[in-house]
């Protein structure tokens, strides 16, 4: 049989140089900030825009729109390396360069790529995305916002919640933001920009367990006029819009999963191999060791599961529910329980800030909740499976 | 201006080195390598004076086998217009560096060859000078910065030497070597990794060269420095004197 030579990791040269970019710039600029940003739950606007710079903001954005044109693996790539260092930032990264650019790119025409775009890409407006409402989490087809069209706008009316970049700091609103709410005919978005007339910053959510060094908020439309042109594709095209950037949105935090996760190990395996107990490291007992291959071997199917589905990802097109769920699904566990093997190889040294696995851990939590909850996605899997049995085996 | 610029490939600084048990080298398995960090800071300094002049072309150049061209990718997407890959499996000295380079400057006939300092793996801080002497160019090394007449036909340097800063002026074409402080690289962009594959990275096999890279030195033995040992404190600055003078004798 033929040798096959696949780093699937890093598949192309592309992949590799990518990683290569992301982690240099992550370990001199990245790294020294993330303790502080998550204590004093600061985003840190300035380090955002460098992603700018790089082209990270607009990496799935093809390169005749004015952004860097690589694949869904390269996101995960991005995500991964970023979240291990710092996911709070990392997730006002994703909703940015997900949740709003690459949804926004794909769906918008040439008028609307042409006057948004730039500012997006170049990190000079911070973008966001509307779904979830105080009462609606998972149902999200029982969204209550609602625009009504009057002549040449609509008029939006309703609350979001939860909302990634939805503030920049206690009172500063996010940039620009894609918006879904009901329509005559069906699930429609808009885009709709700090500065509407009728749109404001509700509040921006504190105490948060995790995450702090994004900014969450609850976002109020009144009678939010919107032009008709800031409409993305016709009424009632947004349903599909939303499922096919759900798949790319949990794929990366799968990837900031693993991305957790893979520091964890990193930590956890230095820490035992230092640290000595009765007389010997305590990376000898095998207590310890269990927690390190463990961890290691849960780290690296979950990983593998993830950029499995990345590989086969194609950005244009809806298809990849059950995997795209199913990689959430057990990499955030995954994550979660990873973490918590480092505190606890860690002792009391993982319970404070400095160790790094402390912030991982509380961070970590939040992927089985935000972009689908654990149970969205067995609900989901489960429905797929039954319809296609033949992907089973 | 046509700059060339050298590109050594070398073990990442961040990695743990290891001797070889017998001292014949060091091993190599599972250590990564990056573009030799001087190299680096010759690459940006070339793209930058590219930039400033609105022109020109940035030709890298390595020596060494095909995992070379990993690092010319990289130089590639920082922005260098093309790449030249020597195919050279022997090590080789910095003599036979020298020579090697002197035929590709030849070849290509620069205005300016940038190069780091030293390599970080053997810090033998040759190959540029001897580069110089075997072309009869001007050099200047331990550059901190780098100035051109308007008329890009001469240049000014200022060189990190032990005493201070030495500011030197020559004609052009030189060698310039690279200090730490000249430059802070460009990470590769994006926009810029994705441009890489296109350029090209051109094969020479070193034989086609005709240089003696005959070797005049030999590796007699590697070792590992000698482990740290713990500090002690002490009350005076008189007993510090006193045991740095007995006790290590260092002054």
């Amino acid at each position: 049989m033929p040798t096959v030579n696949l780093d699937l990791f890093n598949p192309t040269e592309e992949h590799t140089l990518l990683r290569k970019t992301v982690r240099d710039f992550v370990r001199t600029h990245v790294e020294p900030q993330a303790l502080e940003y998550d204590r004093q739950e600061r985003f840190n606007l300035p380090l955002f825009r460098q992603l700018g710079d790089l082209g990270l903001l607009g990496i799935t954005v093809p390169a005749e729109y004015g952004g860097s044109g690589m694949d869904a693996l390269a996101a995960v790539i991005a995500h991964e390396e970023l979240s291990a260092s710092d996911p709070g930032f990392c997730l006002a990264y994703l909703a940015h360069a997900m949740l709003f650019v690459n949804n926004f790119c794909h769906n918008a025409n040439a008028d609307q790529r042409q006057r948004y775009l730039d500012k997006v890409i170049s990190g000079e407006w911070v973008g966001g995305m509307c779904m979830t409402e105080p009462s609606v989490g998972t149902d999200v087809l029982g969204m209550k916002s609602e625009a009504i069209r009057r002549g040449d706008y609509y008029y939006l009316n309703g609350r979001k919640m939860f909302i990634t970049n939805g503030a920049l700091d206690d009172a500063t609103l996010g940039n620009i933001f894609l918006v879904y709410a009901r329509t005559e005919k069906g699930i429609s978005s808009f885009v709709v920009e700090k500065g509407f007339s009728g749109f404001s910053l509700g509040q921006r959510l504190h105490g948060k367990a995790g995450m702090r060094a994004s900014m969450t908020a609850e976002l109020v439309f009144d009678d939010c006029v919107v032009p008709v042109e800031n409409r993305l594709g016709e009424e009632g095209d947004s349903l599909l819009h939303m499922m096919r950037n759900l798949e790319i949105e949990r794929v990366t935090i799968a990837a900031m999963s693993t991305g957790i996760a893979g520091r964890c190990v990193e930590v956890m395996t230095r820490y035992a191999s230092e640290r000595t107990a009765f007389g010997q490291p305590i990376n000898a007992f095998g207590q310890i060791q269990r927690y390190i291959a463990d961890s290691y071997a849960q780290y690296m199917a979950a990983r593998t599961y993830l950029y499995y589905t990345a590989v086969r990802m194609d950005l244009n097109k809806p298809g990849q529910r059950i995997d795209s769920d199913g990689v959430k699904l057990v990499a955030t566990m995954m994550a979660k329980q990873v973490a918590d093997n480092a505190m606890q190889v860690l002792g009391g040294y993982g319970y404070l800030g400095e160790y790094v696995v402390e912030r991982l851990w509380r961070d970590a939590k939040l992927l089985e909740i935000g972009g689908g909850t654990l149970e969205a996605h067995q609900k989901n899997i489960t429905k797929d499976l039954t319809r296609r049995m033949d992907l089973i085996r | 201006m046509k700059t060339l610029v050298t590109v050594k490939r070398v073990p990442d600084p961040e990695t743990t080195i290891r001797v070889k048990p017998d001292g014949s080298g060091i091993v190599t398995d599972n250590i990564k390598y990056v573009i030799n960090p001087f190299d680096e800071i010759a690459i940006e300094e070339a793209l930058r004076i590219k930039e400033k002049q609105g022109g020109g072309e940035v030709v890298l150049v390595s020596i060494g086998g095909k995992s070379v061209t990993e690092q010319l990718r990289t130089g590639l997407a920082m922005g260098a217009d093309r790449a030249i890959l020597v195919l050279c499996e022997q090590p080789l000295d910095s003599l036979a560096v020298a020579k090697l380079l002197t035929k590709l400057v030849e070849k290509e006939t620069p205005e300016l060859v940038l190069m780091g300092k030293q390599a970080i793996d053997d810090d033998s801080n040759q190959a540029g000078q001897m580069l110089a002497a075997l072309l009869e160019w001007p050099q200047a090394t331990f550059a901190s910065k780098i100035d051109f007449a308007a008329d890009q036909k001469s240049a000014t340097v200022i060189r990190e030497v032990d005493g201070g800063l030495e500011t030197i002026g020559f004609a052009l074409p030189a060698i310039i070597t690279t200090d730490l402080r000249l430059n802070e690289p460009r990470y590769a962009s994006l926009p810029g990794i994705m441009k890489a594959r296109k350029k090209e990275i051109k094969e020479i096999p070193v034989a086609d060269l005709g240089a003696d890279i005959t070797p005049r030195l030999t590796v007699v033995k590697m070792a590992p420095p000698p482990k740290k040992e713990a500090g002690k404190k002490v009350e005076t600055v008189q007993a510090l004197l006193d045991l740095l003078h007995t006790e290590a004798k260092v002054i």
